[in-house]
């Protein structure tokens, strides 16, 4: 699914206009279909609202976004919840599994809400957990799982209804390295094996090194683009926040259109 | 600033929750202080009347039949010695042709000055004004009526009014009319005042009096005084009549209240809700604020006023409702106590500072007592656990299997300790004639059964999952799985319902085994065709009767086969009041046909008495005295106590104070009185009823202003005043429900306003709001399920407490078990509606979902 940005402004609401905060400011992007994109920027830069208003679940304040030929900042609420429904999926920082169901209930959520039928929904979820690895795990309810599993099981509801794009908000934020890792290839190997485009945002240069290319964000705006560090080394911080410096670099020197990405080299 | 931060800004900030409790606190107090006030002016009008009317005696000599006034020259030697005395006939009757219940009392106006406070409106005088101008007041049919009666019956000084006086009819007139003081008070108006000689000679009372009224000053005195009082009578202060007046209106006020507990045992629960939700929700502020060296103390404080704020605000509220409550209650227990204890038109409702600080207190203190138990376990928490928010984690279900399974053992033994408890506590007999110890069974039963809350909205969503799954999808699941996951919050809201539901189910078994004993043995008792009455209706019966010279005119018509005179009047028995009652015992065993206890025929009870000149008593007066055939009991006679023994028990629905039947003529012996009060005919075979009717009313109607009423109208009127009595018991219960429905849809948005989170991710997943919103009402509609089972589970049980235990005990009767299925359908099924309607309400919270909050971090 090819997404596109034109312009897009997003303000919080103040008591009034003077007041209000202003989140993004004035942002263009083009992400192919079929890329795995990494938003990267520091804690509040406005990567988490960006994928928000990516993944339909906030509207913009000004300006347009596109997935494919559609205009999704001009639809209703129903029709968005269409959209999120049958075309995206979310893996979140925490997980955000329901808690008073269990792992199969979860992962076979998207598909009950879409009535697919119960045979189909069974063989789906299999598939999908087996993908991840908790095949076993099937029957266990999420306070029953590590977090390592409760992100597996979350990734495996994202991808079970086969959607076009995949949205990830610090997918490894809350778990320790070796399992942050372990959920990295996860998605990586999803990416490959099911072309969905994938738009993960991460404050840490070891998991933007999973992407195809990194879109730098902060202060609200799109920075460099550079290349994704899939087939490189991973950088020595892996899990420090990029300097102050390159921050202010990349504010400065704003890219409307990002170039196409590098082919990925594997 | 602790306050403010746990307590007064998170009140103002939510205000739908807010209103909502302090909305529930009020209706139970209202509830509450409504009573009391109605009960209140119920009474005072009562006791208003008697201290109206008694004046300043601080004395009375008096009787339950008319004594001989030789009494009055034995009182003369004790003229010097400062006592004061005045006779008084005082007596029940009605103003024809309108029927309304009236007081004769007649005085010695000149003597009576001592002891009441007359001023003359306007009298009829000769024309000049000088002392004899009151003489036109003692001529030999000149009454005296207040003068707000007289403009209400369009009466004035010279108007003719006709009285029936035990039966004797006189034209008198009004020669004066009253001042609104005094005696004039008395009875909202409705009195008619002479003077004694008049009304002695008008109405066939010659040297009689039923009272004497005095002043005795000197404490010393009342033994010899004692010793003068006739046999018939008893020297007594005049404020005993009140004070039996409330013993006999006792069961029935406690009955009242406790139908009034509910409501605010309900609003209790709400409070409860309210502080548990309250922490549940501000557990990571109590943690920071813990953090930051806040101490338990403090944080148990600040949850305690929130008690606290919530009683006290909603008790003002509910003393403002209550008042507004009370003159609807008024009429509806009103008529009630007219109907079947005194004669009382209720005055004003006044807010006396007693009650408005009883309700306060009320209020106050059960919101203090159940915001302690939340209170303190939010004191008690650990601040990491608090921060990191894991307490307040919804529980899964698998933990609810494994790690819960020992709070549902303890639950289980609560249940069961409280339900041994309640059956050995129904076995207790009734202290003081009030059916305590069956209150706190039912108590025990609520406790139980609250207890066991949890498990049964737990077991009851399960077992809905599959149904709901089928019926709903993966909404309907997720509503069946979200319940029990919330159980903190859900089970109080439905032990809250329930027990609402329980209430209302018990009462309605209750009252329909009730209602239906009743009909059964209206249509046993009201057997014979026709009824004759001096008055339309049941409920002047005792104020309205025939002379006795109508069983003369009765015995000469041709279609009667035989006719039974009843006469009923209240006697003291063992210091109550009792009904006595008398008929033709021949005729009645010949044609009647009494429902008996013992023995089985009554027949043969009835010939006993004629022939051993006993009584028969109902069940009512044989289980409050403890008296059966074959024992004794003694009254006081015109002939001083004589002692009567029991030949038979029957079954009678009609008064709980107690009935003592004798034979007609037994009774004219005994208490010198020959009135009727109704004549009960049985006419021959193959007449016609409606024939005999205009027959019996076109040749008695005129002479004696008699009605004829078939026995399908005297049934119809019967179970009207039934449906009366209990209209009441249905409006409280309903206020009830009221105020639970309100504690589940207060639940319900505390529920959504914690769960943002999760609703905005389910949002962002796909559901639509309409899914989200379905999801919501499936959720309450368990709720209601869960709530109504368990309700009517309770209510069974407590039905069975409060027809064998506590109406037995409080009122004497007998009632055989009937489900009434028709009201418990509707009931359970508005109950069950009304639940749906509580989570439609804070569902509309659902499109306000803001969905970025399900991608913040926590």
């Amino acid at each position: 699914m090819r997404i596109r940005l034109e312009h897009v402004t997003h303000a919080y609401a103040g008591s009034d206009e003077s007041a209000a905060v202003q989140v993004l400011g004035d942002i263009s992007l083009d992400i192919a279909s079929g890329d795995f994109a990494v938003l990267m920027g520091a804690s509040g830069s406005g990567k988490s609202t960006l994928l928000n208003l990516i993944g339909a679940v906030d509207k913009p304040t000004a300006g347009r976004i596109f997935l494919d030929d559609n205009e999704t900042s001009v639809l209703d609420d129903s029709r968005l919840t269409m959209l999120r429904r049958r075309s995206i999926g979310y893996i979140f920082q925490f997980f955000n599994l329901i808690p008073t169901l269990n792992v199969f209930e979860n992962v076979a959520f998207p598909l009950s809400l879409a009535n697919t039928p119960r045979s189909d929904v069974k063989s789906r979820v299999a598939e999908a957990l087996a993908s991840v690895g908790l095949g076993n795990r099937a029957t266990h309810f999420p306070n029953e799982l590590s977090g390592g599993e409760m992100q597996r099981a979350a990734i495996a509801r994202a991808v079970v209804h086969n959607p076009p794009l995949i949205l990830a908000d610090e997918p490894t934020g809350n778990l320790d390295s070796r399992n942050g890792e372990m959920i990295l290839d996860l998605i990586r190997s999803i990416h490959k094996s099911r072309r969905a485009t994938i738009v993960m945002a991460t404050h840490s240069e070891r998991a933007a090194a999973y992407g195809d290319y990194v879109i730098g964000v902060s202060d609200g705006r799109v920075g460099g683009v550079g290349s994704g560090g899939w087939e490189k080394e991973p950088a020595r911080d892996h899990y420090s926040a990029p300097s102050p410096e390159s921050v202010a670099e990349n504010a400065s020197t704003p890219t409307p259109h990002p170039p196409l990405p590098t082919p990925r080299k594997q | 600033m602790i306050l403010r931060a746990l307590v007064l800004r998170p009140i103002l900030r939510e205000p739908l929750r807010t209103t909502l409790t302090i909305l529930g606190i009020a209706v139970g107090v209202a509830v509450v202080v409504a009573i009391a006030l109605s009960n209140q002016s119920a009474l005072r009008a009562f006791s208003e009347s008697v201290d109206a009317v008694a004046g300043r005696a601080n004395y009375q000599i008096v009787s339950d039949v008319a004594f001989s006034e030789d009494v009055l020259r034995a009182l003369q030697p004790f003229w010097p010695r400062g006592v004061r005395f005045a006779p008084v006939i005082d007596a029940e009757g009605i103003v024809e042709p309108s029927l309304q219940p009236i007081r004769l009392l007649g005085v010695d106006l000149l003597s009576d000055l001592h002891f009441r406070d007359y001023r003359y409106a306007s009298v009829v005088t000769s024309g000049k004004e000088s002392a004899a101008t009151y003489l036109s007041l003692f001529g030999n049919d000149s009454v005296v009526v207040p003068a707000t009666f007289a403009h209400d019956h369009g009466l004035h000084l010279g108007s003719p009014l006709i009285l029936n006086i035990h039966g004797v009819r006189r034209t008198m007139i009004v020669r004066g009319l009253l001042e609104a003081r005094g005696p004039a008070t008395a009875f909202n108006g409705a009195i008619v005042i002479a003077d004694i000689a008049v009304v002695q000679a008008a109405f066939g009372l010659e040297g009689k009096l039923t009272r004497i009224d005095l002043i005795v000053n000197d404490e010393s005195l009342i033994p010899s005084i004692q010793r003068i009082v006739p046999p018939s009578a008893r020297l007594e202060r005049p404020s005993r009549r009140n004070e039996r007046v409330e013993k006999m209106l006792r069961a029935f006020r406690v009955n009242l209240f406790a139908l009034a507990g509910v409501a605010l045992l309900v609003g209790m629960f709400l409070v409860y809700n309210t502080v548990l939700i309250s922490i549940l929700r501000r557990g990571k502020d109590v943690g920071v604020l813990k953090t930051l060296g806040t101490s338990a103390t403090q944080v148990f404080a600040a949850f305690l006023i929130e008690g606290l704020v919530f009683g006290a605000v909603g008790s003002v509220a509910g003393i403002a409702l209550g008042r507004g409550l009370a003159w609807v209650i008024l009429r509806l227990i009103g008529r009630t106590i007219n109907a079947l204890y005194i004669n009382s038109t209720p005055e004003a409702i006044e807010l006396t500072p007693g009650i408005v600080a009883a309700g306060i207190a009320v209020g106050t203190i059960l919101s203090l007592l159940s915001a302690i138990q939340p209170s303190i376990e939010a004191a008690q928490l650990r601040p990491s656990l608090l921060l990191s928010g894991t307490v307040w984690r919804r529980q899964p279900r698998r933990q609810d299997q494994t790690q819960a399974s020992s709070p549902h053992r303890t639950q289980i033994l609560v249940a069961i300790v409280c339900f041994v408890i309640a059956v050995l506590l129904s076995r207790l007999p009734a202290w003081n004639g009030i059916a305590v110890a069956g209150y706190v069974a039912v108590l025990f039963v609520v406790a139980g059964f609250s207890a066991l809350a949890a498990l049964i909205v737990t077991g009851a969503s399960r077992l809905l999952r599959a149904p709901y799954r089928a019926a709903f999808g993966i909404v309907g699941e997720l509503a069946s799985a979200s319940i029990p996951a919330s159980l903190r919050r859900t089970s109080i809201a439905s032990a809250a319902l329930s027990l609402a539901i329980g209430m209302m189910v018990a009462v309605a078994l209750m009252v329909g085994s009730f209602r239906e004993t009743v009909r059964v043995w209206v249509d046993q008792t009201v057997s014979s065709d026709l009824w004759l009455r001096p008055a339309k209706g049941l409920s002047n019966a005792d104020s309205a009767l025939f002379p006795n010279a109508i069983s003369a005119d009765l015995a000469r018509i041709p279609f009667i086969a035989a006719f039974d005179r009843a006469r009923g009047r209240g006697v003291l028995y063992d210091d109550d009041r009792v009904l006595l009652a008398s008929g033709d015992f021949a005729v009645a065993a010949r044609f009647g046909d009494l429902p008996m206890i013992a023995p089985s025929k009554q027949s043969e009870a009835l010939l006993n008495a004629i022939a051993r000149n006993g009584v028969v008593v109902s069940e009512s007066f044989s289980l409050k005295y403890n008296k059966g055939v074959g024992d004794d009991i003694a009254l006081t006679t015109i002939h001083g106590r004589r002692s009567f023994p029991i030949t038979g028990v029957y079954r009678d629905y009609s008064n709980d104070r107690g009935v003592v039947a004798m034979d007609r003529s037994l009774f004219i012996r005994s208490f010198d009185d020959d009135a009727i009060s109704t004549v009960v005919i049985y006419l021959k075979p193959g007449i016609d009823r409606d024939t005999a009717r205009r027959s019996l009313e076109a040749t008695l109607g005129p002479k004696y202003h008699a009605f004829a009423v078939t026995n399908g109208e005297i049934r119809g009127e019967v179970m009207k005043i039934f449906d009366q009595t209990f209209l009441i018991t249905y409006a409280l219960l309903a206020v009830a429900i009221v105020v639970a429905v309100l504690g589940v849809i207060n639940t319900l948005a505390a529920l959504i306003l914690e769960r943002k989170r999760e609703l905005a991710l389910l949002r962002v997943l796909g559901m639509t709001v309409a899914q989200v919103r379905r999801m919501l009402v499936l959720e309450s509609s368990v709720l209601g399920l869960t709530s109504t089972a368990a309700g009517l589970a309770m209510g069974y049980v407590l039905s069975w407490i409060l027809i064998y235990v506590i109406n037995k005990q409080s009122f004497g009767w007998t009632i055989a078990f009937h489900t009434p299925v028709r009201l418990i359908v509707t009931s359970l099924a508005v109950t069950f509606v009304a639940s749906l309607v509580a989570g439609l309400v804070p569902s509309r919270l659902a499109r306000r979902i803001d969905l970025a909050m399900a991608m913040k971090a926590e």
